[in-house]
């Protein structure tokens, strides 16, 4: 009896202690083709699904050996496997491969052949097509190696290899003839071939010392384009010289490369003392052979011999001097210097186009250098209070030209901060903080037109645009009662943008305000629930100039939306677990324009609200049958409900029309095994 | 005389007793020390001491641990309870049934300071990917390891893909909300995770992004968008968050505000660029389908090296 009573003992004990398996395994089905329900784990249509998953772990106790073998969604198309071998704390290996799907959600019905190739064919005349349904894919395949050596080192390399295929949306267009307002305009559908590598590979020597850590390294990337350039036959021949058929080829992504040296550190200089940097410098190039084209300038080279090299110098220092006061300083300097030759690409630009405008036809490498700095303080005050302050400072040095936006070299960004904290409380804990900051800058360059005149110089770029900026939040967490704990978070920022020349175009102001309320309640050790709700605003007031006879109109972008989410966990049996969720979510976009018609611009139908409703109920029910083994049930109901216009009133000369069901139900019911082991 | 003797004897005796109860006495203590074998170390190295009461009866119990690297003994890097939760000697000397506190706990109730508790997982696990923490956002906003970390548990939430967004959620309201918008990545299906984009334990980068910047972030999935090209559009080489929102949004392709509106907060308004939104009409074009994009074509640069018209217009 007592060598049963310490075989159960230790049957127990090892219950706890080890590491233990489970695989699951069964089916699923789907009530109802849904594209968004399935736009990225591939369950679009309607049908018969595996579920299969396996997590093994294994450790050998007397070695510290780990094996663990990971299998998620193994039935269905958005699967990851990872198999991890190692012996804690002197070496490690694993293998990684990762699928994942994007499933357009627009159905396109278009009668354009070669989709996915690099060699497209667009009807000449509207034709009625057949559905096609884009995708992508991306399938990832990573390895990385690890090794401890002695003296606080260690040794990581890593390696990942995606390859990403299919097709996206894309299109070529443009406007039939002499700009006017009633100019009309040719537009084709013509699907971007995808068919991407991209590779990512490094090595990490590594020092964890007490006071001193080092990581020094190499960090590589390789970008791989399959497709050059993409060949468009036939098309609309409307419009003589400016007709959309003209286009081919269009340009896609070019290969490029980098590669990173860096050096990052920590030293405690002693307990209240630290010190962090990094250093690092990469080497960027694009030098991918330029594609066969019908007229190319001379002296342009095979290839843009793009360059940019990348300094990247931060530090931050943090310190305790008083036991009531910590200091934080943060610097960080980088230096992206594109070092690409200049060449006359296009001479063409040169002559004086039908709006009177010339441009540059040379290419256009762009440097940035920024600085960015902090300082902080943080106080403690009685109470379990804290009070931080804090100025932020951050610089931006920019080449370029003015074109068709303004430009200026220079902007400065000045943040001042105040927050009062409560973290050490039993019942109540919270923040709450002001921030203000200025954006300003040099002066804006003056655009001029082909005679030298300026004529643009009214909008400042919304990234380079003075702006004051006010921001308040508040974070409280609030446990009234044990078994209760509330959460609330209260934020509202306000932004002024300053213009060009007082012409009261651009972005004027912008306002965002986000509050939420948690809850969660703890019934008993086998019971609890939870809830939340969410609302979030944002508007942006902006305003622009309609083509002639040129007046001044105004629209208020607003973003509204709506959340709420209600979970309960429980365990009404020994055997029994349930659970159960259910979100929801209500968007809105509004276009608050100032004026619908003009004498520009006939036919105008203002731009409706868009507003999007999506919902999930999700309920699990996992029953044992034996300790080991048991059944797993699951059902999803997914609703998804939009008025969207994007692709409704739109046809493309070829006649392609894109479209989406707007409102989507689906059912998905799951019931699966599962079998655990140690 | 004789009661003398006897006296003397009693004495004596007495003495010798008391010497040999003396004498006894390190035995005896250390059978109270051989009685603590009765408490074997039953996951950790030394931890008899906590496991005789934290069993898995306990109001804390302890024993998962051991199905964790932390448990796994054979390492002999692994700590034992008071390497993190301190000496604790009142706690354990302590015959009460509500026995003080243990030197260092990390639960909502733990009077230890936030750096305290951090630091005991400092102390092991300062190098590498957790470098910058000291000094991080997390760290200067009182953040403990344990406010998204679980080490008692085979589980630790935050390190699975499935569930790491829940523990973010906790305090990332915006983002919440932000991953259900119709544009969005695949953040709910553990495709994309947090984690894929910032390092919560600090970073060289702004907003603690993974990489060295955003771009170069965005960069890790989206390499095709890094050029250079012939004709670079200039936000896009700045940062990619300037027209999108990874969170999700609204707007097609994460676009923060939909085309033409997104295009006029940089554009100047002299022809087409300005034009009112609208559905119908010569100028729905600006608006419909990819708005702007649709005789824009290549949006994040071209590297079309054509000298027909002007190609820096990313229509070819």
């Amino acid at each position: 009896m007592a060598s049963s009573a310490w075989a159960e003992q230790n049957d127990s004990i090892k219950r706890l202690t080890k590491p233990q398996s489970t695989i699951q395994f069964g089916a699923g089905y789907l009530s109802d083709d849904n594209a968004r329900f399935g736009q990225f784990n591939g369950l679009r249509n309607e049908g018969l699904y595996g579920i299969f998953n396996v997590d093994i772990l294994k450790r050998n106790d007397d070695t510290g050996t780990w094996f663990k073998l990971q299998g998620r969604n193994l039935g269905l198309k958005n699967r990851d496997i990872r198999l991890e071998h190692s012996k804690q704390g002197d070496w490690g290996y694993f293998f990684e491969f990762s699928q994942t799907p994007r499933f357009e959600p627009f159905t396109a019905n278009t009668a354009v052949e070669g989709i996915g190739s690099s060699n497209l064919s667009v009807p000449t005349t509207p034709t009625a097509g057949d559905p096609v349904q884009l995708k992508t894919e991306r399938e990832s395949f990573a390895f990385g190696l690890n090794k401890f050596l002695p003296a606080n080192f260690e040794l990581q390399f890593h390696f990942k290899n995606e390859e990403k295929d299919g097709a996206r949306i894309f299109g070529r267009g443009n406007r039939l003839g002499p700009p006017g307002p009633t100019a009309t305009g040719g537009y084709e559908f013509i699907p971007e071939p995808i068919n991407f590598s991209t590779k990512i590979f490094g090595a990490t020597l590594n020092y964890s010392g007490k006071d001193l850590q080092l990581s020094a390294g190499y960090y590589g990337t390789l970008f791989e384009n399959k497709n050059k350039a993409l060949n468009i036959a036939g098309g609309s021949s409307i419009g003589g010289i400016y007709a959309p058929s003209l286009f081919s080829p269009i340009a896609l992504a070019p290969d490029n490369q980098s590669h990173q040296g860096f050096l990052s550190g920590g030293y405690s200089f002693n307990p209240y003392t630290r010190g962090t940097f990094k250093a690092a410098y990469t080497a960027a190039s694009q030098t991918d052979s330029f594609f066969s084209t019908q007229l190319t300038a001379p002296g342009i080279g095979s290839n843009l011999h793009g360059k940019v090299n990348t300094t990247l110098v931060q530090a931050a220092l943090t310190s305790r001097p008083l036991s009531k006061l910590t200091l934080l300083a943060n610097f960080r300097y980088e230096d992206r210097d594109d070092k690409t030759p200049v060449f006359l690409y296009n001479p063409n630009a040169f002559n004086i186009d039908l709006n009177g405008n010339r441009w540059s036809g040379f290419n256009t490498p762009r440097s940035f250098t920024t600085f960015t700095n902090k300082l902080e303080a943080n106080y403690a005050l009685p109470m379990n209070l804290r009070l931080i302050g804090g100025v932020d400072y951050e610089h931006w040095e920019r080449t370029g030209a003015p074109q068709t936006t303004g430009h200026r070299n220079n902007t400065n960004e000045l943040s001042g901060r105040v927050e009062l904290r409560r973290t050490m409380a039993e019942t109540l804990t919270g923040t709450v903080s002001y921030i203000h900051s200025e954006r300003f800058g040099s002066n804006f360059l003056t655009n001029v037109t082909a005679t030298g005149q300026p004529f643009f110089n009214l909008i400042a770029p919304i990234n380079l645009a003075d702006r004051n900026r006010d921001k308040v939040r508040l974070l409280l967490n609030w446990e009234p009662i044990e078994p209760l704990s509330v959460q609330v978070a209260v934020d509202e920022s306000w932004d002024n943008y300053g213009d060009r020349n007082n012409s009261g175009f651009g972005v004027r102001s912008g306002n965002a305000r986000n509050y939420s309320l948690d809850a969660a309640y703890t019934f008993s050790e086998f019971w609890q629930a939870n809830a939340w709700f969410s609302r979030n605003e944002t508007q942006i007031d902006q305003a622009s100039r309609t083509p002639a006879p040129r007046e001044l109109w105004s629209s208020k972008l607003e973003n509204i939306s709506t959340a709420f989410g209600v979970g309960v966990n429980g365990k009404p049996h020994e055997k029994l677990e349930i659970g159960t969720n259910f979100t929801y979510s209500d968007i809105t976009d509004k276009f608050k324009q100032s004026i619908t018609e003009v004498a520009c611009c006939p036919g105008n139908t203002p731009v409706p609200n868009i507003s999007f409703q999506q919902g999930r109920w999700n309920l699990f029910a996992r029953y044992a049958l034996k300790k080991n083994v048991g059944l797993r049930l699951d059902y999803i109901l997914d609703y998804f409900k939009t008025n969207e216009w994007t692709w409704k009133g739109w046809t493309y000369t070829d006649g392609t029309r894109l479209s989406q069901d707007q409102n989507q139900w689906v059912n998905f019911l799951g019931l699966s095994a599962y079998l655990s082991w140690q | 005389m004789l009661n003398g003797l006897e006296k003397l004897s009693s004495v004596l005796l007495r003495l010798l007793i008391l010497v040999f109860l003396l004498c006894i006495m390190p035995n005896a203590m250390a059978q109270e020390d051989d009685s603590e074998e009765e408490w074997p170390d039953m996951v950790l190295r030394d931890d008899g001491k906590c496991t005789k009461c934290h069993d898995e009866t306990s109001d804390y119990p302890v024993f998962a641990i051991g199905k964790t690297k932390h448990g796994t003994v054979a390492d002999s890097r692994t700590p034992t309870c008071t390497s993190c939760h301190g000496e604790s000697d009142s706690h354990m000397d302590s015959d009460k049934t509500m026995p003080p506190m243990p030197s260092r706990t990390f639960g909502k109730n733990s009077t230890n300071t936030i750096e305290d508790r951090n630091q005991a997982c400092l102390s092991c696990h300062q190098g590498g990917k957790r470098m910058n923490w000291i000094g991080s956002a997390h760290a200067n906003r009182d953040i403990a390891c344990t406010s998204c970390h679980q080490v008692h548990t085979a589980h630790d939430k935050v390190r699975d893909k499935i569930t790491q967004s829940e523990i973010c959620f906790t305090c990332h309201k915006e983002q919440r909300a932000q991953i259900n918008r119709p544009s969005r990545h695949p953040i709910r299906e553990g495709k994309v995770v947090c984690s894929d984009c910032h390092n919560p334990h600090g970073s060289a980068g702004p907003s603690m992004t993974l990489r060295d910047s955003v771009n170069e972030t965005c960069f890790t999935c989206h390499m095709e968008k890094r050029g250079p090209f012939i004709y670079n559009h200039p936000p896009v080489q700045e940062n990619c968050a300037i027209c999108h929102n990874p969170h999700g949004t609204t707007a097609p392709n994460l676009l923060k505000v939909r085309s033409p509106f997104l295009c006029q907060e940089c554009h100047e308004p002299n022809s087409h660029q300005s034009s009112l939104g609208t559905i119908t009409g010569a100028y729905a074009r600006n608006t419909l389908a990819r708005g702007c994009m649709n005789c824009h074509t290549n949006i994040h640069g071209s590297n079309n090296p054509e000298n027909v018209r002007n190609e820096g217009l990313f229509q070819r």
